[in-house]
């Protein structure tokens, strides 16, 4: 059947911005959908608050609206743009639930609006658990045995019933928020009344426990006609009790038979049949018990997943794409597959490789929290690693994580690590084996499948052989063979990587490149999709040129996430404009970087100093651009130009004077720039000598830690020496103590520039909300500044261009600086795409990435015309909201500090600060009372400044709590407040009171170590009930503009 | 058993070494094809379509989930030799390898399938040996003698797999209809399927004549799989041709290409075969497109059938013939296995149709 007649525009829903559980892989399969409905000449409305995807790149969709998906603002785009239909199976868990909205609210009716792929039943059918259930009921499918829970007390009846350990699914949560596994009585009752309080509808599946099966994924689709293929089976390394998206997953699945495996696919085609879903993706879960071989559901999405987005990259199918076409009317028949270009899509792909997806953490990051893994997701992103052989793959996948060069690195075994599921499991099941484990003795206390455990087994064993046996060709071909890098060749050998790679060239012992062609080489394909493998010589292919070789950023984590991968792909088109062909190298399966029609050349790989030197070897760049994947390839740009490659854009010298401290200390010496007053102390007794010279409050942090580890601000020698009690083990004289001069209440701001050898376009001067002391990935900003003189922006404008000027730079710059007293301090420069470089160029529509690939490129102005381009003449406010996965962490404190810990943020954008910051505060799903009490909880030196703020208030008709203290200090102000205890002064205190739901909002300020943890408590309930909780001054000031704006109503909707 | 080196030669001359897992001097030579199937080996290994073949997996890892005899096809192992990329070797009780070996099945792994599978993609279905020996030069002129051997046999393959006894399966269904199934080198699962079905159905050698089947008096007759060429085969042509009309047929894979014979169409050879468990067939009798198994490396032409026959099965693949139906002789068959094993089961609605047909 062709198109569906008579439609003409399309809505599309994103997923909002990036959270645990629903991340970058829904930027990858809205932006598919939009190209492919594009191509077929739709008109294309596609509604997302992340500025941070392609997908909200103007040029993906007729017309893009970066505004909160919540039902007030979607309701009156769609009122202003009339669509004919809405895809609501593209952007994740939030997009269907806003469809259900919708529907319930009237608005489809009202508007005549159809909604594709997916209508309200089949949603419903697929995730209303008991609804679900009926229907698998009906199909003759098992599942565990469960009861939906609505009150505590029936919760407790069902715990009886059931027996411990229990499973708890809070219904309509994403990742499983929420949920969890209970293994006695008392976890099972502080877990319940969350999850009660954590489902929109107050439900929770409670069900019996199927620890230790094993877990299997297929990723199916299904027609109008009927027609069903699955696309692609995974099997989860980790046995069920492990959230999937946590689990190290191998494609296609490999220990199944093909008789249980047959009866798995009829079991997923009658269930996707009797849900109802007519067009499109879907994906079903099972477990499989491995001594009886008994089978049972978990669960079904009806929609794009993680989970399909990883299947489109390991099979090269493009489930999103296909997704969106036939729900626009086609069947899969009619449709072509892209990879063969010969063969029809409706097929099931054939697959000669191995795929492992391994997930990447970031428990470091929130102390406290216990890195376990349960049925609540917790990963930050993943890496994807294809090989001939699972060894091969999973080895890969290891280096893909860029932890470190071996990959499987040794560890002191720890038998409870091996035992339980937690991220650094797999490297316990190597050294188990190193240790002389059996996979029997292994299997009995992971419950992991044997077959993968052998697979690890000899590896390990391998291992051993390498450190036993000379090195020979033979040996090392084997070693490549099963995925060795050449660092883990070296350390079981004793031979230097360089040697190991001049004996591998001289031999020709090198990996062929193969392609990802959906049918395991039955068809010619003409796809420039490859990776890697040892196992074979390399086939004559014939490559564009002349091509460059473009670093990705490998796996999402905190820090480093979906906006690098906006710069890689957005720059792709400009570079080819230039007449160059475009090779992008990746690792990361859920992003649009690594979808094969993205570049020239696709080559899903590790991004590791060895496996880029191969792929350049092989593809012979004219160079490689390290700016725009963030960190990862500037950190691999000095070794690949060592040996003799060449780097696109500013040399690694203007590199160096941004990253190198000593260098940048010296430059803007020279520049006369101010910077903090800084020192380095190995001792206590150093550190107080030095700490006089640069005043408190100071910022203090040893030595070689990343991503501002231990990171603390001192304010007095009292909290100095306690740093030094605490910390000291990590400080001495080889790795002393880094003392910073800090910024107090000072004004920090983002600068954003592109230049050429003549020309610089500033993009914008971002202007954080957060005092200094927050890092900026975690501080809302806004542009163009709001509190900024314009005469100190022109000269922060002026001191960036200069700093360009002097390193040189060619392509991206980043700066980070400070504004106290009008007076402008440089804090730290990147010399590449920043975070906040797709954030820019959407509030101020200037082309910042096409810029700075001109720039790059050593365009000059004549050719450029910079002048075009000014951010000033912008209208409107853009204002970055941030959103933080604590709730995913309930050891973790939620107060802000130097090191970052968002996963995503969202724009708000309107004529008005008021408005955008509205916006930008609902996109981040924080509920806004309207009324109610607020919690007040304020540090001295904020009582005053936030006083004004506190009458509004309660003008506002909040009334007011608070601890002893500021209640004291508003009595004194005239101010009704009633007095609460803190957590220490008995109960009950104000943490029983936000647990017991009176207080609508909590502003929480607080410094100093004891303070900080005296307020966990506070924090932390509110985290766990939902409640806004404001830890800094000026975002309270902010959140309650936002508070007013929307007491107001009134609001505007535009697209970009 | 020590592990050294091995090869397979192609007729062509070309060589891709390995390693050896088998027993030392059991080598073989057969026609050389690849499947596409992700599970299923023993299934394959024991599906008498691959009499005379040597077996290429593309799915590199081979021999993960053990054996089992409840999942064999036939009363014995068919291939000629297996090739993978890796085959399970760890220590456990019972495993895939051992099967193989205790059945005298060379095997060769580590190596360089793909490479492979394109060759033959590119040049056509080859005959190759599997050959245990120091060099390739060696290599290559042990499996000359092998390949001119075995080529040398006997041509009708079927003869070669199918029963020479008749026997008789008691169905499951007493109110079913008594089919005669004539054994082309049958799979197993297609006589299961039968046998829910039908109250009684009687296996006749491939060599039987129209006389023997009439004197059992069946409700319907079913042509079976098999492996080789259809123009190789004796007497069952011939057979079918005078049953055509008088009771309902139903043909799968070999009984497919035999029907169309009898029919008066041409069978051909396919460049490479169709072998895996992912090929889309547009089926016009139930109306819908389904996945299914193949494994056949011949196909009915379309131009030389009749007009009375429909194609009523197509491959959206290569669009080649998939399937036949004369509905005034109530005469049908398909080139795929719709009692799958290994791959996708929706097919086997074909069954109930044939049984429909004969009632």
């Amino acid at each position: 059947m062709p198109r569906k007649q008579g439609l003409k525009k399309v809505v599309i829903l994103g997923s909002g911005p990036i959270v645990i559980g629903q991340a970058c892989e829904f930027d990858y399969s809205g932006t598919q959908a939009c190209k492919a409905l594009m191509k077929e000449g739709l008109e294309v409305v596609l509604i997302n608050s992340n500025p941070a995807t392609i997908m909200t790149d103007p040029e993906i969709a007729s017309k893009v609206y970066i505004e909160p998906l919540k039902l007030t603002y979607v309701e009156k785009i769609l009122r202003q743009e009339r669509p004919d239909a809405i895809i609501p199976t593209l952007g994740g868990q939030t997009a269907l639930n806003l469809a259900l909205e919708l529907d319930k609210a009237g608005i489809l009716k009202e508007l005549g609006i159809e909604l594709l792929a997916a209508t309200p039943e089949v949603i419903r059918a697929a995730e209303d658990r008991e609804k679900f259930r009926d229907i698998l009921d009906t199909v003759g499918a098992r599942y565990p045995r469960s009861f939906m829970v609505r009150t505590y007390e029936q919760g407790m009846q069902v715990a009886d019933d059931l027996g411990f350990p229990l499973i708890l699914r809070p219904n309509y949560t994403l990742g499983g928020g929420g949920g969890g596994i209970a293994y006695s009585r008392e976890e099972y009752q502080s877990k319940i009344a969350q999850g009660l309080h954590e489902s929109p509808t107050s439900e929770v599946l409670v069900e019996e426990s199927i620890l230790g099966w094993q877990e299997f994924e297929l990723e199916v689709m299904r027609d109008k006609a009927g027609t069903f293929v699955v696309i692609c089976s995974i099997e989860n390394f980790d046995p069920c009790g492990v959230h999937t998206g946590d689990s190290i997953t191998v494609a296609p699945q490999q220990t199944l038979s093909d008789v249980a495996y047959q009866a798995m696919r009829d079991e997923a085609r009658k269930i996707i049949e009797a849900v109802g879903v007519e067009t499109g993706g879907a994906n079903i879960q099972f477990a499989v018990n491995p001594a009886t071989g008994e089978r049972v559901v978990i669960e079904m999405n009806p929609r794009v997943s993680r989970s399909s987005a990883l299947a489109s990259k390991a099979t090269g199918f493009p489930i999103a794409k296909i997704a969106a076409l036939l729900a626009i009317g086609y069947n899969l028949e009619e449709l072509r597959n892209d990879i063969t270009g010969t063969t029809p899509c409706c097929y099931e792909p054939a697959l000669d490789y191995v795929v492992t997806k391994i997930p990447r953490f970031a428990f470091e990051k929130f102390s406290g929290t216990k890195d376990q893994l349960t049925t609540q997701m917790r990963s930050v992103g993943e890496v994807m690693g294809i090989g001939r052989t699972f060894k091969e793959s999973l080895q890969k996948a290891l280096l893909s994580l860029e932890e470190n060069d071996l990959g499987a690195t040794p560890v002191i075994l720890d038998e409870a690590l091996l035992a339980s599921g937690n991220s650094k499991r797999i490297y316990h099941v190597f050294q188990a084996f190193r240790e002389g484990q059996t996979v029997d003795e292994v299997m009995a206390k992971t419950a992991i499948n044997p077959w993968f455990l052998e697979q690890v087994e000899e590896l390990a064993h391998f291992e051993k052989h390498m450190h036993n046996t000379p090195l020979t060709l033979e040996l090392l071909r084997a070693a490549k063979k099963r995925g060795f890098s050449d660092a883990a060749i070296a350390k079981q050998t004793g031979h230097s990587v360089e040697e190991l790679r001049q004996m591998r060239w001289q031999n020709k012992i090198v990996p062929a490149y193969f392609q990802v062609d959906t049918c395991a080489g039955e068809f010619r394909s003409e796809t420039p999709y490859f990776y890697s493998t040892y196992f074979s010589p390399q086939q004559e292919m014939k490559l564009a040129r002349p091509m460059l070789a473009l670093l990705g950023s490998g796996p999402n984590r905190i820090g480093q996430g979906v906006e690098f991968d906006y710069s890689c792909v957005r720059s792709v088109r400009e570079f080819q404009k230039n007449g160059l062909k475009v090779a992008m190298i990746n690792s990361n399966p859920e992003t649009v970087s690594t979808d094969y029609d993205t570049s020239d050349a696709l080559f899903f790989e590790p991004l590791t100093t060895e496996s880029v030197l191969e792929i350049m070897r092989f593809i012979e760049p004219i160079g490689f651009v390290a700016q725009l994947g963030g960190q990862t390839p500037i950190n691999l740009a000095h070794k690949l130009v060592k040996v003799g490659q060449k780097l696109l854009g500013s040399s690694l010298e203007s590199i160096d004077m941004a990253e190198d401290r000593a260098l940048f200390v010296r430059i803007c010496q020279e520049l006369k720039f101010q910077i903090p007053r800084s020192g380095m102390a190995a001792n206590f007794a150093e550190a107080c000598t030095i700490a006089e010279r640069i005043a408190y409050p100071i910022i203090c942090r040893p030595s070689y830690v990343l991503g501002g580890r231990r990171m603390e601000i001192v304010e007095s020698e009292e909290e100095l020496k306690v740093y030094f009690d605490r910390h000291g083990s990590y400080i001495s004289k080889e790795a002393p103590c880094l003392m910073d001069q800090f910024l107090d209440q000072a004004l920090e701001v983002d600068v954003d520039l592109v230049r050429g050898p003549d020309w610089t376009v500033i993009g914008g001067v971002i202007e954080h909300i957060e005092a200094a002391g927050v890092h900026s990935g975690d501080s809302m900003g806004v542009v163009p500044p709001q509190r900024l003189k314009d005469e100190t922006c022109r000269r922060i404008e002026d001191l960036s261009r200069r700093l360009a000027d002097r390193l040189n730079v060619l392509g991206f710059l980043n700066l980070q600086l400070a504004v106290k007293n009008d007076e402008i301090f440089m804090l730290e420069a990147n010399p590449r795409s920043s975070r906040s470089v797709p954030f820019i160029a959407k509030a101020t529509g200037i082309p910042l990435v096409d810029l700075g690939v001109k720039g790059i490129l050593g365009l000059k102005a004549k050719d450029v015309k910079p002048e075009r381009y000014d951010w000033h003449a912008v209208k409107g406010v853009a204002v970055k909201g941030v959103v933080f996965p604590f709730k995913k962490f309930p050891e973790a404190d939620s107060i802000l500090g130097p090191e970052m810990k968002s996963t995503g943020e969202t724009m708000g954008r309107g004529p008005d600060y008021a408005e955008a910051l509205l916006k930008a505060v609902v996109a981040c799903d924080l509920q806004l009372p309207t009324e109610g009490e607020v919690f007040l909880s304020l540090r001295e030196k904020d009582k005053g400044d936030l006083f004004p703020l506190i009458q509004d208030l309660r003008q506002m008709g909040f009334t007011l709590s608070a601890t002893r203290g500021t209640a004291a200090y508003l009595h004194e102000q005239g101010v009704e407040c009633e007095a609460v205890k803190k957590v220490h002064e008995g109960r009950p205190h104000c943490v029983d009171r936000i647990r017991s739901g009176e207080v609508a909002f909590v502003i929480n300020t607080t410094s100093g170590r004891t303070s900080i943890e005296a307020s966990f408590g506070i924090r932390r309930s509110c985290v766990d009930y939902s409640i806004p909780c404001i830890t800094e001054s000026d975002a309270a000031k902010a959140f309650v503009l936002a508070l007013k704006k929307r007491k107001q109503g009134d609001f505007s909707v535009n697209p970009l | 058993m020590s592990m050294t080196k091995g090869f397979l030669v192609l007729e062509s001359g070309e060589t891709f070494s390995g390693l050896w897992q088998g027993e030392e001097r059991v080598e073989r030579a057969g026609e050389v094809v690849f499947n596409t199937s992700h599970s299923g080996y023993e299934e394959m290994a024991t599906d008498p379509s691959y009499f005379g073949q040597i077996l290429v997996l593309t799915a590199p890892q081979q021999g993960n989930y053990g054996e089992d005899d409840k999942w064999w096809e036939s009363r014995r192992i068919w291939i000629e030799g297996f090739v993978c990329v890796e085959l399970q070797n760890s220590w456990r009780e019972k495993t895939w390898k051992q099967k193989l070996i205790k059945h005298g099945v060379p095997i060769l792994t580590d190596i360089d399938t793909r490479t492979l599978v394109l060759k033959l993609r590119e040049r056509g279905t080859m005959w190759g040996a599997l050959v245990h020996e120091s060099s390739p030069e060696k290599a290559l002129e042990r499996a000359r003698q092998l390949i001119a051997e075995k080529q040398k046999g006997e041509k009708d393959w079927v003869h070669l797999t199918s029963r020479r006894q008749e026997e008789t399966l008691k169905g499951d269904n007493p109110r079913g209809p008594r089919i005669a199934a004539l054994d082309l080198g049958c799979k197993e699962n297609s006589l299961r399927e039968l046998k829910r079905r039908c109250s009684e159905i009687r296996i006749f050698p491939s060599r039987a004549t129209p006389e023997q089947i009439r004197a059992y008096n069946p409700d319907g007759i079913f042509l079976s799989n098999g492996p080789g060429d259809p123009a190789d085969v004796q007497q069952a042509p011939e057979t079918v041709r005078a049953l055509v009309g008088w009771k309902p047929i139903f043909g799968i894979c070999m009984g497919h290409q035999i029907l169309g014979r009898a029919l008066g169409g041409e069978t051909y050879k396919l460049k490479f075969g169709h072998r895996g468990s992912n090929h889309p067939i547009k089926d016009s009798l139930l109306n819908k497109i389904y996945m299914t198994s193949q494994n056949h490396g011949y196909a009915v032409k379309l131009e030389s059938l009749p007009k009375t026959v429909q194609v009523t099965h197509v491959n959206l693949n290569d669009n080649t013939v998939a399937g036949i139906f004369d509905p005034t002789r109530k005469a049908m068959s398909v080139q795929f296995h719709p009692e799958s094993h290994p791959g996708p089961h929706e097919a086997s609605e074909l069954f109930d149709f044939f049984i429909g047909q004969t009632q």
